[in-house]
C-alpha cells in the first residue's frame, strides 16, 4: 500500500513537471494565436523586428512580412542571464548582448515560411519569428 | 586465546568502507585482527574476548552503527526496505525539481541591476545565478561529484575545500586576464555548449550510479569508467581542476560577468568583478557540498543518494537537451 501511494505520488510529480516544461509553451502559444503581439513596423522600406531580451524572450512568437529587408532588434536591460548569450544560426550570429541597450541584426530579405529562431547560447530560452506574405 | 569470528556486514556501499571498518574496529582493545570482504560482506575478526559472538556482534555494532554499519551473525537478507527507498527517493528527487524549475518560471529571478556593474553587484548577481538555471549545469555537477565523493571516500572535506578555492582563485585570476588582454577566451558558444553537453553527460552517468542502476554489483564498479573517475578523484589537482573548469560552462550570468571583466580594461577589476561574482555563487555550493557530505554520513544515506541521483539525472537530462538545442543539433524543447 505504502509503495501504491508513493508510485502514485511520483506519478503526479511526473505530470507537474511536465506541465511546467510543456504546458506553458502550449498555453502561450495560444495566446500568441489570438491576440498577435505587433512588435515590427516598417520604416523607409525596412522591416524593424523588436524582441525584449530578459529572463527569456518577448514575445516568444512574432509574425513579420516576408520579402522586406528585415532588421531585428533586441532590447536589453539589465539583462545578466542566458537571454543575454544570443545565438541565430540562420543568420551566423551569436554574441553576449551587452547588460543595457539596443543590438540590431540584419536578416536578410527573409522568405516566406522560413521561420528565424534564435536561442540562448545555453539552450534554455528561445524565440521565433514567422514570416508571411 | 584467540578465536575468530566471521560477521556478516551490511550498508557497506563503497570501497572506503573497508578502510573506516577495519580502521574503528582494529581500534578496539579486545580486537588482535579485522579483516572486511566486501564482495562476501563478511568482517573477519580476531578476538580474545570471552564474550559469546551475539554480544560481540551487537557490542562492534555500536562502534560502526553511526556510520550505517550493522553486524549481525546471521546473513540478514538484504532488507526488503532497499527496494522501497528507491520509491521514496524518486518523490523527494521530483519534488526538488519541480521547486526548481517553478523558481525559474515564476521570473523571480529575472531582475534587473541597472547601471554600472560593481563588485556588490556582481556579488548579488552571484548570489542570483547561483539558484538560477545555472544551478542545473555547475550545481548538478557540484551534487553529483559530491555525493559521489562522499559515497566512495571517507574524507571528503579536503576535496572539497580543494574544489572551491579552484574555482574563487581560477575566477579572479582568468577575471583579471580577461580584464588585461580584452581578447575573448572562453566566450566560444560551441566550446561552452560542448563543454555542458560533456558536464551533463558526467552528471546522468554519476547519477543513475547514485540511484543504485548497478548497485547489484559492486564489485563491477572497479572496472572501466569507474575505475577511472576513482583515480582521478583522488588526486589533488583533480577538484582544483574542476573547480578551474566551471570558469567556462554555459551559464549565462557567468558569461555577462565574463564580458563586464572583458570591458573592465584592467586586471584588478577584472579580478575583482569575477572573484565577487564567484564569491557569490559560493554559500549555494558550499551547501550543496558539505550539505551531500552530512546527509552521506548519515544514517539517511542510502535515501540520500537516491534522490540526490534523482535530482542529478532530472538536470542531467535538462542540461543535455538544453546543450543540443544550443548548438542547434534539435530544435528546443521547452521555454522556461
Amino acid at each position: 500500500m505504502h509503495k501504491i501511494a508513493l508510485m502514485i505520488i511520483t506519478l503526479g510529480l511526473v505530470l507537474s513537471i511536465g506541465i511546467i516544461f510543456f504546458g506553458g509553451s502550449i498555453l502561450g502559444n495560444n495566446r500568441v494565436v489570438s491576440e498577435p503581439v505587433q512588435n515590427s513596423e516598417i520604416r523607409d522600406g525596412v522591416q524593424y523586428i523588436t524582441i525584449n531580451a530578459k529572463g527569456g524572450y518577448s514575445p516568444k512568437v512574432s509574425v513579420a512580412k516576408a520579402g522586406i529587408p528585415t532588421k531585428l532588434i533586441i532590447k536589453t536591460n539589465g539583462t545578466y542571464d542566458c537571454s543575454a548569450a544570443l545565438v541565430i544560426r540562420s543568420v551566423g550570429f551569436q554574441k553576449i548582448l551587452p547588460q543595457t541597450g539596443e543590438t540590431e541584426i540584419d536578416l536578410g530579405v527573409p522568405k516566406v515560411g522560413v521561420p528565424v529562431q534564435g536561442i540562448c547560447g545555453m539552450g534554455m530560452y528561445n524565440f521565433q519569428i514567422e514570416f508571411q506574405s | 586465546m584467540f578465536r575468530t569470528y566471521i560477521f556478516h556486514v551490511s550498508g557497506t556501499h563503497c570501497a572506503a568502507c573497508k578502510i573506516l571498518i577495519e580502521d574503528i574496529l582494529g581500534g578496539q582493545e579486545l580486537i588482535k585482527k579485522v579483516q572486511v570482504n566486501l564482495k562476501r560482506e563478511t568482517v573477519e575478526i580476531e578476538t580474545d574476548s570471552s564474550q559469546s559472538i551475539e554480544e560481540l556482534a551487537e557490542f562492534l555494532t555500536s562502534k560502526i552503527k553511526s556510520h550505517g554499519y550493522t553486524l549481525s551473525v546471521e546473513k540478514t537478507i538484504p532488507e526488503p526496505k532497499s527496494n522501497d527507498v528507491i520509491w521514496k527517493a524518486i518523490p523527494i528527487g521530483l519534488t526538488f525539481l519541480a521547486l526548481f524549475f517553478l523558481l525559474q518560471k515564476s521570473g523571480i529571478l529575472n531582475f534587473g541591476i541597472g547601471g554600472q556593474t560593481t563588485p556588490t553587484t556582481s556579488f548579488i548577481i552571484g548570489l542570483v545565478a547561483s539558484v538560477s538555471s545555472c544551478l542545473a549545469i555547475v550545481g548538478g555537477l557540484v551534487l553529483s561529484l559530491s555525493a559521489k565523493i562522499s559515497q566512495d571516500e571517507v574524507n571528503d572535506t579536503k576535496t572539497f575545500l580543494l574544489f572551491h578555492v579552484g574555482r574563487l582563485v581560477s575566477f579572479a585570476v582568468l577575471g583579471g586576464v580577461l580584464g588585461l588582454i580584452g581578447s575573448a577566451i572562453g566566450i566560444n558558444f560551441t566550446l561552452t555548449a560542448i563543454l555542458g553537453i560533456i558536464a551533463s553527460l558526467v552528471m546522468l552517468l554519476l547519477g543513475l550510479n547514485l540511484v543504485g542502476v548497478w548497485a547489484n554489483n559492486k564489485i563491477t564498479l572497479h572496472s572501466g569508467i569507474f575505475d577511472f573517475f576513482r583515480k582521478i578523484e583522488h588526486k589533488t589537482l583533480t577538484p582544483l581542476a574542476v573547480g578551474f573548469g566551471t570558469f567556462f560552462l554555459p551559464c549565462g550570468f557567468t558569461q555577462s560577468m565574463q564580458v563586464v571583466a572583458l570591458s573592465s580594461g584592467s586586471f584588478i577589476s577584472g579580478t575583482l568583478i569575477m572573484f565577487a561574482f564567484a564569491l557569490g555563487t559560493l554559500p549555494m555550493l558550499v551547501l550543496l557540498s558539505f550539505g551531500s557530505a552530512s546527509f552521506a554520513h548519515s544514517k539517511h544515506a542510502p535515501l540520500f543518494f537516491k534522490s540526490a541521483g534523482v535530482v542529478v539525472i532530472g538536470l542531467g537530462l535538462f542540461a543535455f537537451l538544453a546543450g543540443l538545442a544550443g548548438l542547434g543539433i534539435i530544435s528546443p524543447l521547452f521555454n522556461i
